[in-house]
């Protein structure tokens, strides 16, 4: 059988082989970070039985037959993958519920809050960029390179904390930390995506209350990325306006409207989707000290808390999620930028 | 040229246009934002109660609870057979038991219960739910489970009388009854609905923890709604329960970890309660009519540990190089430092207001007798060592401002601390492996007997402490036999005769230059002014069904 030849095959191809890497990818991963977890010089048992029965025998015996401790490490291992390869990522030391129902219970907070922080960032950044560049060296420029280079350099876990106490305890503009507000109850769960349920059961009265408690943590995370954008955006802009096609645009007698916008910056738009693309680990990595700035139950907060408390099944399970989160949108992006720029070329 | 005029022209419109927008966009989030509180109620009695707190939450299945917010969560929703007055703890009040005794030797307790007492399905509570409850604690060997170690039976003769008998005589007990730990669960819901186990080898086939995240089978003022990780904990209010109906229809427990967000919310009205607040933020509330902040006494302490026996501690086991560490500690400093002046001194591991605290000398810091017990030791010149610690904040107290303070302190008789914050994890790893020289932790009491304290602490055979710091056998750096002598005395004593003995054991403990309590940190409990009943309880932390509001 000859090797495809048409755009839609070699793109079927190319995903094909990049997802049947993935499986071995992920093994790599769950064993690099199980090895990592055991050999590490720590006792889980602390957060299992606590300080004070930590040299009782009788209740250290338990604990250890009870979570599998009292297995060699090749034993755990076994155990584990045996388990994984059914889908069963283990029980929690610390939740003690399932590592799978804790992941899919806490991932659509920290989508919701990747995502809106991701549409801040790429947006606002494109919008900034744009503004940058139409006002190269004015002040409108200056300003707007000074908030790139402030959301970018500054530490997300500060920037939350500051943004925080400005606009929420000084200021009393912007509500306080959580999901929701301390005396509402969470829409029906459909997707786990507080903004979608509320719209979907009709519950039309939370969704500007979600909406709002959304702003702020997803504003301070997505802050860098807006500043990494804009700056590349308001760059590419002005390399994109010294172009011949931009002269000939000119030439032709189009307005500077629709040379800005309908040629530069398309073009100048294809670098800004690689790093949205790549930003998505960046964001959920990020994501990890907003959530517990702001007291958002995702999994972000819950890796904290595994690491911590030396959370064996959670770790592990947080790695894969973390590795199929990092494959998953680096094809995504390849794939879209193969379909943007028909140069690209997947063989 | 006239078509980029034109084009100029129509983008400042827009630009304006623009500016207008989001200007006006944030007239209209600001007029949303802010404090999104609280339904203003015109009815009082239907509001809903918020804490915020940093909850510490390892189980809500009562035979494998052991955290503070469990204690909260268990005296919700379970009872125990004695309860403690809230205003002073050595005092039993009957909840589920209505009368109890104790034989001669503190050997058989004998409880009877009250026939009104019922749980929240209706169903009347009898000895055999006391019977299950307590053979699970036992079987589950959970970490609460050592309450009933040395039962030699667990009898239930009829249906409102509890017959526990010991090996050896055991004083504490009717103490270890009034705990959380020691609630009486609804057998028949339990075990038909949540499959859970009491007889012997519970501990690998019960698989009952899960249920209890999302049931609870108790007889309290309050029964479990929902428990989601790391978000909340919500309670309402139990309708069938046998006693004064708690105010508060729902009780929601938001978990927010950060003391700034905490006081946040209080400030807003969107918490009514804030347990965890560091004390600078008490001068933040001046003024504040809405909300109400007060330091409250605890029982809970930190202290530094002096291990002889760990690798690294060999300057250690000269008791005189102890004494000297003791000696050298700024107390009244340390606790400035550390809580802002609102924690006392502690004479020994036996907490401020235990049996056998209040007789015993505070410490004080003497430098010339430090530098004289040192020169007596010929460790003049000094030495350098290990302190390594848990990297935390417990009750206030950030243990690497401890530490630096101790550090400070110790350098006036030439002794280099080198001080190593790491997790628990790799604290307890580390502790297991080889000992650590010099550390620091706390303890908050699980019952309101002093024996936990010693068997914890002294210097004998099976304490923890006596392994951690090695010693306890004879030929060991530090033992203390008389201690185990004491004890055992305290243990089959009557309530007179107690308060002499604990005395005298925790002179001992103050002698074994073991154990150096730091501070015995204040409480700051604030909440809404309009909210009554607020306490810091020594069995419960805090018992939720107790608060009420201003009428």
């Amino acid at each position: 059988m000859s090797a495809p030849t048409s755009y839609w095959g070699l793109m079927f191809r190319f995903i094909f082989r990049r997802l049947v890497v993935m499986p071995f990818l992920l093994f790599g991963i769950v064993t690099i970070s199980f090895a990592i977890s055991r050999f590490i010089p720590s006792d889980p048992l602390i957060s299992i039985v606590g300080e004070r029965q930590l040299n009782n025998p009788v209740v250290v015996a338990a604990a250890k037959q009870r979570w599998g401790l009292d297995k060699s490490m090749f034993g755990q291992y076994s155990s584990y993958m045996g388990n994984l390869v059914k889908g069963d990522l283990g029980i929690s030391f610390r939740t003690k519920t399932p590592v799978v129902g804790d992941l899919i219970d806490r991932l659509p907070a920290t989508f919701e809050l990747a995502f809106t922080a991701m549409f801040f960032g790429t947006v606002g950044g494109v919008l900034l960029g744009v503004l940058a560049a139409s006002r190269r060296n004015k002040f409108a420029d200056h300003v707007s390179r000074l908030f790139a280079l402030v959301g970018s350099s500054l530490p997300v876990f500060w920037l939350g904390l500051v943004v925080l106490y400005v606009f929420y305890a000084r200021l009393g503009l912007m509500p306080g930390p959580g999901r929701l507000p301390p005396r509402v109850d969470s829409p029906e769960h459909i997707t786990g995506f507080y903004l979608f349920d509320a719209m979907l059961t009709g519950n039309f009265s939370l969704v500007w209350p979600i909406l709002q408690r959304l702003l702020l943590p997803a504003f301070a995370l997505g802050w860098g990325l807006m500043g990494i954008i804009s700056r590349l955006v308001r760059s590419s802009m002005l390399d994109e306006l010294q172009a011949d096609y931009v002269r000939t645009a000119r030439a032709k007698g189009l307005t500077e409207r629709i040379v800005f916008l309908k040629h530069a910056l398309r073009n100048a738009l294809l670098p800004v989707l690689t790093v949205s693309g790549f930003s998505i680990a960046s964001l959920l990595t990020g994501a990890v000290l907003t959530e517990t700035i702001f007291s958002w139950n995702g999994v972000g907060s819950y890796a904290v808390a595994a690491t911590r408390s030396l959370d064996y099944p959670a770790i592990n399970g947080v790695c894969i999620l973390g590795g199929m989160i990092f494959l998953i949108s680096n094809l995504v992006t390849d794939v879209l930028y193969a379909y943007a720029d028909p140069k690209i070329r997947l063989q | 040229m006239k078509n980029l005029n034109h084009g100029l022209v129509k983008r400042k419109k827009r630009g304006r246009l623009a500016i207008a927008g989001v200007a006006l966009a944030t007239l209209v989030i600001a007029s949303c934002g802010g404090s999104s509180s609280s339904s203003t109620d015109t009815d009082s009695s239907a509001r809903e109660l918020i804490v915020a707190r940093d909850m510490d939450i390892n189980s809500l299945d009562p035979s494998r609870t052991y955290c503070d917010t469990c204690q909260i969560y268990m005296a919700a929703t379970y009872e125990t057979l004695i309860g403690l007055d809230v205003n002073d703890p050595s005092i039993q009040i009957p909840r589920i038991a209505t009368t109890w005794e104790a034989n001669a030797d503190n050997t058989v307790f004998t409880f009877a219960l009250n026939s009104d007492a019922k749980f929240s399905d209706g169903s009347s509570i009898t000895s055999a739910d006391v019977k299950w409850s307590w053979e699970r604690l036992m079987n589950i060997k959970g970490s609460a489970s050592y309450f009933l170690d040395g039962v030699s039976s667990l009898e239930a003769p009829d249906d409102a009388t509890v017959v526990v008998t010991f090996a050896a005589p055991n004083s504490a007990f009717l103490a270890i009854v009034s705990s959380t730990y020691m609630s009486i669960v609804n057998s028949k819901v339990a075990s038909e609905e949540g499959n859970a186990i009491a007889a012997s080898g519970a501990d690998t086939t019960d698989l009952a923890e899960q249920w209890f995240f999302t049931n609870s089978a108790g007889s309290g003022p309050y029964t479990l709604e929902s428990y989601t990780e790391g978000d909340s904990l919500v309670l309402v209010r139990n309708e069938n329960y046998w006693g004064t109906p708690a105010v508060f229809p729902k009780v929601t427990i938001k978990q927010v970890k950060d003391a700034s967000a905490q006081l946040q919310l209080l400030q807003n009205g969107d918490a009514d309660i804030a347990m965890q607040l560091s004390f600078d933020s008490i001068s933040q509330l001046d003024g504040n009519a809405s909300v109400v902040a007060t330091p409250k006494d605890s029982y809970n302490y930190v202290y530094i540990a002096l291990s002889p026996g760990a690798k690294g501690a060999e300057n250690l086991k000269d008791p005189k190089v102890r004494e000297a560490i003791k000696l050298a500690i700024d107390y009244d400093g340390m606790i400035d430092i550390t809580v802002a002046g609102n924690g006392k001194k502690q004479a020994s591991p036996i907490p401020n207001g235990f049996t056998g605290s209040a007789d015993l000398a505070l410490p004080a810091q003497d430098i010339e007798k430090a530098k004289a017990l040192m020169a007596e030791a010929g460790k003049e010149s000094g030495f350098s060592i290990d302190a390594i610690f848990p990297n935390a904040n417990v009750y206030g107290v950030d243990f690497n401002v401890m530490m630096q303070k101790a550090q400070q302190d110790l350098k006036a008789i030439n002794i280099e601390l080198v001080l190593q914050p790491v997790e628990w994890a790799k604290w307890s790893e580390t502790i297991k492996a080889q000992g650590i020289p010099i550390t620091a932790v706390y303890f908050a009491p699980d019952h309101t007997d002093s024996s936990q304290y010693v068997q914890y602490f002294g210097m004998i055979e099976g304490s923890s402490w006596a392994k951690r710091a090695g010693g306890g056998a004879a030929g060991t750096p530090v033992s203390n036999p008389t201690e185990k002598d004491l004890l055992a005395k305290a243990l089959a004593a009557g309530s007179d005769a107690k308060a002499g003995l604990y005395t005298q054991l925790g002179q001992e403990l103050i002698n074994d230059l073991v154990i150096l309590p730091m501070v015995n940190p204040q409480l700051v409990i604030a909440n809404a002014s309009d909210i009554e009943g607020m306490h810091y309880s020594a069995c419960c932390n805090l018992e939720l069904g107790k608060l009420t509001l201003k009428k």
